[in-house]
């Protein structure tokens, strides 16, 4: 966080009010990050117990969201920042929205482990882990992205989502040829499709974050933007 | 299917550009303006176009020379002993430093406004046409009219109209700044120059002013300091800062105070130490 010059403020309260506010994103990410590995830990190893605990945890994320809003609405209110500042604000408003989304969708992928598969179902939750594991690398990514407001590293990102999406319709592809195959198992192959596309959305809400790091530091939008402009912003 | 422009959504639509601005939309143009009280140099190098019937905004710290290059725009340092000048500000296509420039017939044409209200010790009616007065005009009914259009101009008249006849020094902080602008607009200046205008004020009074403002560019061309951030954010169209009788940054106000280009104009408005 150093490249934000945060303690530089003539304001020391200022200061203080910012590295709160950021502190505070750090912990929900780091708690939004826990709930996405702790949900593929519960779906790999058929693991009820912590598959609920996700599910029972997602209230702590909505209240980071809840109070780090009300910290930003404050700032704005009493400091009206500019410039750098102004836009680091919008960036985390946008940045947590879409961490609680990812919280959420956490929770639909642990609703998988509360399903029961047959054995010959297995190798179906294994390509899910796989696409997990992908995305949860993506996430942690991002989060470091942030930390850091790194914007080389949040293009680079940015532009990994596409092998994402490619792994998510190959997956989609193979769970639609078991459909037809067993239509016994459409309501479980269901559950993963509903787990794959909550992965799915975690990789794009993770660009989005990406999109803030870079509005934040560049002064640029880029959401909407092509992959061949956003290289020239390095 | 509603469709929107987004470039509508995003930009002013008072969005100009600064650097190749036609010779219609100016109002002032400053070239190569430098400016010295004796051995020390307070303006350096100025130059800007300030567009017609908008408003501009003079930012920056104590000392940074921004209320010395709006008093240059009417000629307000002549009376400094020690100011030397170099460089033009062109109004209309004539340099107000020219020898042959009637500095009376320029502040005519450039109207200033001060940080604290100096209304005359006169009535209110008298203030608003104390301009008028002076260039020999007589005519009741016309002197009628600019009080009424001034004093409605500058939004004050629905609260001085059933006094205008008692003394101008019996109204409120904000209502005397708003009679000081009625008197600089009643002889139809097309620039007006306000230093600091609501330093002196209220919040609700500098809100007025600011309102105000926003109405006066449409007739005439405003050029602001002010101390204000968030003020010049609020009333004008493009923004300078100046540091140190620098000219560090122009540029529409939209843009100087969400993207900034320059490390000091982000640190100065950010409240950081430069």
């Amino acid at each position: 966080m150093d490249n934000l010059h945060m303690g530089r403020h003539i304001s020391g309260q200022f200061n203080e009010d910012l590295e709160r506010v950021i502190n505070n994103v750090m912990h929900m990410g780091g708690l939004v990050e826990k709930q996405l590995s702790d949900a593929l830990a519960a779906v790999g190893n058929n693991d009820e117990e912590l598959a609920r605990e996700v599910l029972n945890n997602d209230y702590q994320i909505n209240a980071y969201e809840v109070s780090i809003d009300d910290e930003c609405t404050r700032i704005i209110a009493k400091r009206q920042p500019a410039a750098g500042d102004l836009r680091l604000i919008m960036a985390i408003v946008k940045t947590i929205a879409d961490l609680e989304r990812i919280g959420d969708e956490a929770e639909k992928i642990a609703q998988v482990a509360l399903e029961s598969f047959s054995s010959k179902q297995q190798d179906l939750l294994l390509n899910l882990d796989n696409l997990g594991r992908k995305v949860l690398e993506f996430l942690q990514a991002t989060l470091d992205a942030f930390t850091r407001m790194d914007v080389d590293t949040a293009i680079n990102i940015h532009q990994t989502d596409d092998s994402i999406n490619r792994e998510y319709e190959a997956l989609m592809r193979q769970l639609m040829t078991y459909m037809m195959e067993d239509p016994r198992s459409i309501p479980q192959i269901m559950t993963v499709i509903w787990s794959a596309r909550a992965l799915e959305r975690i990789g794009d809400r993770s660009q989005n974050i990406c999109e803030y790091i870079i509005y934040f530091v560049k002064g640029k939008v880029v959401r909407h933007t092509t992959a061949e402009d956003m290289k020239k912003l390095k | 299917m509603i469709s929107v422009t987004p470039t509508a959504l995003s930009d002013s639509p008072n969005k100009l550009d600064l650097n190749n601005l036609s010779p219609e939309q100016v109002a002032l143009n400053i070239n190569n303006l430098n400016l010295h009280y004796g051995n020390k140099q307070a303006l350096q190098n100025i130059s800007m176009a300030i567009p017609k019937g908008q408003v501009t905004a003079f930012i920056g710290p104590s000392g940074c020379g921004k209320s010395t290059l709006l008093r240059c725009i009417n000629r307000m340092n002549d009376l400094v002993d020690n100011c030397k000048i170099t460089g033009e500000i062109n109004l209309h296509g004539t340099n107000i430093y020219d020898k042959h420039v009637d500095v009376a017939e320029l502040r005519r044409k450039v109207g200033m406004v001060f940080q604290r209200p100096n209304p005359f010790p006169k009535t209110i009616y008298e203030n608003v046409i104390y301009g008028l007065r002076i260039m020999g005009e007589n005519n009741r009914r016309v002197l009628d009219d600019a009080v009424e259009k001034s004093l409605r101009s500058a939004a004050l008249w629905n609260e001085v109209k059933d006094r205008l006849h008692e003394s101008a020094l019996g109204l409120s902080g904000g209502q005397q700044q708003r009679l000081v602008i009625a008197r600089a607009i009643a002889i139809q200046p097309e620039v007006l120059l306000l230093d600091e205008p609501t330093s002196a004020l209220d919040p609700i009074s500098t809100l007025t002013i600011e309102e105000l403002i926003n109405d006066l560019k449409k007739e005439f061309t405003v050029v602001i300091v002010t101390h204000n951030m968030q003020q010049a954010a609020r009333v004008s169209d493009q923004t300078a800062f100046m540091y140190m009788g620098d000219l560090i940054e122009y540029s529409d106000t939209n843009t100087l105070f969400t993207t900034p280009m320059k490390k000091k104009t982000e640190d100065y408005i950010t409240g950081r130490y430069g």
